[in-house]
C-alpha cells in the first residue's frame, strides 16, 4: 500500500509542480463542449438533458484518450519506467498507482466540464448534478482502467498514438451507453434508484477491466 | 457445404411471411456464430499464450482473428441485405447489430495493432492482452446494448421458450448450415495457421542464419 500512495504521491507532486495534464485536459473537456455546442445548436433548458448527457461524455472519451496517453508518456521519457520496474514495486501495484492518478485528473476535468455543461446547456446548479456524481466516478474509473492498460501498449508500438483511440473507444462502449442514458435521465430528474441499471453496468464494467488490467499489466510493461 | 447451399436454394420452404430473402438466414446465422467463437478461441489462445508462452497459441490466435474477422464481415453483410427488404433500411441501432458491429471494430483494433506492429514476442503478448480485453468486454455490450434498444427477431429461442421454425426441413438446413460453416471455418483456420506456423519456423531459421554468419564472420 505504501508503494501504491508512493507512486501515486509521485505523480500527484509531478502535476502540482507543473499542472500540464490537468489544464490541458480542462482545457480540451472545454473545447469539446464548445464545438458540441455549435454542432446541436441546443435551445437551453431540461429539453435538452438528452444533448448535454452525450456532449458530457464526448468531453470524457477526448479527455480521457489524451491524458491516458501522456500518464505513460511521461514514464516513458528518460527511462523512467525502467527505474519503476527495478524498484521493489510489482507490476499490479504500479498499474493500480498510475490509474488513480490518470482518475484524479480526469475528474478534475471532470468536474469543470459538469460546470461548463451546466452555463452552455442553460441547466441549473441544484440536486440533478449530485446524481451525476456517481455516473461519472464510475465511468471515469473504468476509462482509467482501461486506458492505462492499453497506454502501456500502444505507447511501445509504430503509430500508437493512432491505434489508441481505435482500441479503446470500441472496448469504452458499454460504459459510455450506461453512463450517457443513466446521466440523461440524472439531468432530467430521475431520482438515483432509477439509475440503478445503468450504475450497476458501469460497476460490472469497473470491475471487469480493474481486474483485467490488475492481471494481465505485467505482461504489457515489462522488458524484453 | 456444397448440400448445405442446395438446402438452401432449393430444398427448404419458403417462409411466408418474408419470402426469398429469408434464405439468406441460413448463412447469416451460422457466420454469427462462427464469428463469436473465433473471438472466444482468440481470448483462449491469448491467454494460452500469455501462461505457456509458446509461438503456437499466437499463431492459433491470429489466424482465428483473420478468419473471425471475415465471418464477422459476412454477417454484418449478410444482414444487411435481409435488413433492407423486411426492415425497410439496411441498418438499425438494434442491439444484436450494435453488438456485433462493436465485435467488428475490436477485431479490426486487434488485427491493426498487429498488421502496424513487427512479429516480436512483445507484440504478440500485446496482442494477446487486448484478445483477452475485447473478449471480456463482449457480455458488458451485449447487456448494455439489449437495455439500449432492441428490435432483432429472436428466431431461435423466443420470449415464449419456442423457436421461431414451423418447418422442420427449416431446422434441418439450419443445423447443415451451422455444420457447414463450422467446418468451413477450422478449414479457413487452418490453412491460416499453416502459414503462420511456416513463417514462424522460417524466421526461427534466418535468425539461425544470421547468427551462423555472424559467428563464422567473427572466425
Amino acid at each position: 500500500m505504501s508503494r501504491f500512495s508512493a507512486v501515486l504521491r509521485k505523480d500527484l507532486l509531478l502535476e502540482l509542480r507543473g499542472g500540464e495534464s490537468t489544464i490541458a485536459l480542462v482545457a480540451i473537456a472545454l473545447l469539446v463542449l464548445i464545438v458540441l455546442v455549435f454542432a446541436l445548436n441546443p435551445a437551453g433548458g431540461s429539453r435538452d438533458a438528452p444533448a448535454a448527457a452525450g456532449a458530457l461524455w464526448v468531453a470524457l472519451i477526448f479527455a480521457g484518450m489524451l491524458g491516458a496517453g501522456r500518464a505513460m508518456l511521461a514514464e516513458r521519457d528518460n527511462g523512467a519506467i525502467r527505474a519503476l520496474l527495478l524498484s521493489p514495486i510489482d507490476p499490479a501495484t504500479l498499474y493500480l498507482a498510475k490509474l488513480a492518478a490518470s482518475f484524479i485528473f480526469m475528474m478534475v476535468a471532470e468536474a469543470a466540464a459538469v460546470t461548463m455543461i451546466v452555463l452552455f446547456f442553460n441547466l441549473s446548479f441544484d440536486g440533478r448534478l449530485l446524481g451525476l456524481a456517481p455516473l461519472i466516478a464510475l465511468g471515469a474509473l473504468g476509462f482509467a482502467a482501461l486506458a492505462t492498460l492499453l497506454a502501456a501498449i500502444t505507447g511501445r508500438v509504430r503509430a500508437g498514438d493512432l491505434l489508441l483511440p481505435i482500441l479503446i473507444v470500441p472496448l469504452f462502449v458499454p460504459a459510455l451507453i450506461a453512463g450517457v442514458k443513466g446521466t440523461g435521465a440524472a439531468l432530467a430528474g430521475a431520482q438515483l434508484a432509477d439509475l440503478a441499471q445503468w450504475l450497476k453496468i458501469l460497476v460490472a464494467f469497473d470491475v471487469l477491466f480493474l481486474t483485467a488490467g490488475y492481471l494481465l499489466f505485467e505482461y504489457v510493461v515489462g522488458e524484453d | 457445404m456444397f448440400t448445405s447451399i442446395y438446402m438452401v436454394f432449393a430444398w427448404v420452404p419458403t417462409e411466408a411471411d418474408q419470402g426469398i430473402v429469408q434464405r439468406i438466414f441460413y448463412f447469416h446465422v451460422p457466420c454469427a456464430w462462427v464469428a463469436f467463437a473465433a473471438f472466444g478461441l482468440v481470448a483462449i489462445c491469448g491467454i494460452f499464450y500469455l501462461w505457456l508462452g509458446q509461438q503456437v497459441w499466437d499463431d492459433l490466435g491470429y489466424a482465428a482473428a483473420e478468419t473471425g474477422m471475415v465471418f464477422c464481415t459476412l454477417v454484418l453483410i449478410t444482414g444487411s441485405l435481409w435488413a433492407k427488404p423486411i426492415w425497410g433500411t439496411w441498418w438499425t441501432w438494434d442491439s444484436r447489430l450494435t453488438t456485433t458491429l462493436i465485435l467488428w471494430l475490436l477485431y479490426g483494433g486487434y488485427l491493426l495493432l498487429r498488421a502496424m506492429a513487427e512479429d516480436t514476442p512483445q507484440v504478440a503478448r500485446f496482442a494477446a492482452v487486448i484478445g483477452i480485453v475485447a473478449a471480456t468486454d463482449v457480455p458488458v455490450v451485449i447487456v448494455s446494448v439489449r437495455l439500449w434498444r432492441t428490435i432483432h427477431p429472436a428466431v431461435l429461442v423466443t420470449r415464449q421458450g419456442g423457436h421461431g421454425l414451423q418447418d422442420p426441413r427449416m431446422v434441418a438446413t439450419l443445423l447443415l448450415a451451422m455444420v457447414a460453416f463450422t467446418a468451413m471455418f477450422a478449414w479457413l483456420l487452418m490453412l491460416r495457421f499453416a502459414t503462420l506456423r511456416v513463417r514462424t519456423r522460417l524466421a526461427a531459421a534466418a535468425r539461425d542464419l544470421n547468427l551462423a554468419y555472424a559467428s563464422a564472420a567473427e572466425l
